[in-house]
């Protein structure tokens, strides 16, 4: 049953957040041997182990049958059976089902696949960063982060341009779902489905699925070279994609390409800014980009964290975990782990050691877009390394309460020559 | 690769590179996230039918880049012969 160990530190407030990643809190969870228990809701049935070390959570990633995904999603709280099965896309989904569908669409986002958007890629980069710099600066999130992956992300899947506005907007209400408070009514964007039962909690989800079920219809009609496209034609053992799995996937896309390659783009801008050394560093040696790259990603840790449940009774670290229980993985608390990053709240471009795990653990459920979050994250420095282009950092950071994403909502950013 | 008497030229090699390794890629485990074609372009490419990551040539590579490789796969497919 659970090994008797001191309360764990909170590390479930959102509040907390706001002031950054608590990370005291996580190198002490990291420092306790096994895997300590943290309370989480009303009872005490409904708390997780919380799995802090970089090792223990590879381990977790690793074995997914034994710690599923698709028993009670990918969150930290609980769903209803209906909401589950509603709500149910790659990212909690197991085995068979979720080789299948990976399969269906990986070869959408191999690096050969992705890079036939490098041209574009650099092209946006290079639009983002002269807005920028003719506007003398500003919100850093509004001008760069939000708008580069965005575009990106849009263009791949063939999204009209005149319509890139728009899903900004939806994801936006998305992301805000994610730190609970919502600005929307129930009702937003003519939904009529029971909140609970859409992603997010937020209808901005059904705006989206009604979006990507129209411009779906589109391309099977009139097939165009697209993601979209790729998508509704792919075909594995004689099976295409349902409308529900479609509809989800295309939900996914756009938030999972959008919000956590926007945080990565912001984290790296407030570390080069804080850190110009290692922005020199870059200019004077480009080789360093992979790994200033690597860096970026462990850096920001766009997501913090993310829950398995236990399929059987098992063991980790030396604790006993019963089939049933909540195992979450932190990410922020693996990017920092000293037994596998030397000096880790150092930020350095050169930086060898460990995998960083911004794209999880490793394991089946891998990033899908890791590949191409890393083209984008850097074609960006590299433009800017490039220009010779240094960043200033004018006020404070505005960060968002969750304790899911590691969002930056603004930060106030000066080109520096 | 070194026969009985290795020359002066082999002994200079052997001395400088690490020991190369083949390697293979299980099947069942890849998932075609690329990250091997990524490392080492020369040797992976994912197949655009299946999704799954083939090796080219003679699929040797550098011990150490090989340890590099098979530790940045996500799903563990990659292993020496």
């Amino acid at each position: 049953m659970k090994t008797v160990v001191e309360a764990a530190p909170n590390v479930t407030d959102s509040n907390l957040y706001l002031n950054g990643i608590p990370h005291r809190r996580f190198a002490a969870l990291r420092a306790q041997p096994g895997i300590a228990w943290h309370p989480y809701g009303d009872d005490d049935s409904a708390g997780f182990w919380a799995v802090t070390r970089h090792g223990d959570v590879k381990e977790v990633s690793k074995n997914a049958e034994i710690f599923s995904s698709a028993l009670g999603h990918t969150n930290l709280w609980d769903l209803e059976a209906d909401a589950l099965e509603a709500r149910r896309s790659l990212i909690d989904t197991d085995a068979p089902d979720h080789t299948r569908l990976r399969r269906l669409i990986s070869s959408v986002f191999t690096p050969k696949n992705i890079r036939r958007w490098g041209d574009l890629t650099r092209s946006v980069v290079s639009d983002v960063l002269d807005d920028f710099e003719a506007s003398g600066g500003g919100d850093w999130v509004d001008l760069v982060a939000a708008p580069l992956p965005i575009r990106v992300i849009l263009a791949i899947l063939g999204v009209p341009v005149e319509d890139a506005d728009y899903l900004v907007e939806l994801s936006n209400y998305l992301v805000e779902g994610t730190g609970g408070e919502q600005s929307l009514a129930p009702s937003a964007f003519g939904n009529t489905t029971e909140l609970r039962l859409l992603p997010f909690n937020s209808p901005a989800s059904h705006a989206m699925f009604e979006y990507g079920a129209r411009l779906a219809e589109l391309r099977r009609n009139d097939p165009q070279d697209d993601m979209v496209t790729m998508l509704v034609q792919a075909e594995a053992d004689g099976e295409k994609l349902s409308a529900s799995e479609f509809r989800n996937l295309f939900h996914l896309l756009i938030f999972a390409g959008n919000e956590t390659t926007r945080t990565a783009l912001s984290h790296g801008a407030v570390a080069f800014a804080d850190h110009p050394d290692q922005l020199r560093r870059l200019r004077d040696d480009r080789s360093l980009l992979d790994t200033a790259t690597d860096e970026v990603l462990r850096w920001a840790t766009p997501i913090l964290h993310m829950r398995r449940t236990a399929t059987e009774n098992t063991e980790l670290a030396g604790t006993a975990i019963s089939a049933g229980q909540k195992v979450v993985m932190w990410y922020a608390s693996a990017n920092r782990d000293e037994a596998v990053f030397d000096d880790p709240f150092s930020f350095d471009i050169g930086r060898g050691g460990g995998n960083q795990f911004s794209f999880g653990g490793g394991g089946p459920h891998f990033c899908l877009g890791a590949f191409l979050a890393r083209l984008e994250i850097s074609a960006l420095f590299d433009e800017m390394a490039c220009r010779g282009l240094g960043l200033q950092q004018r006020g404070d950071i505005a960060r968002c309460p969750s304790n899911f994403v590691h969002g930056i909502l603004s930060v106030n950013m000066e080109p520096v020559r | 690769m070194n026969g009985p008497n290795p020359s002066q030229d082999e002994q200079n090699e052997s001395a400088k590179d690490s020991k190369r390794v083949v390697l293979v890629v299980d099947a069942d485990r890849c998932i075609g996230s690329g990250m091997c074609e990524m490392l080492e372009e020369s040797i992976f490419l994912i197949d655009e039918d299946t999704n799954i990551a083939g090796v080219l040539g003679d699929g040797s590579l550098a011990a150490d880049r090989a340890t590099a490789v098979i530790d940045r796969c996500p799903a563990s497919a990659i292993a020496v012969i």
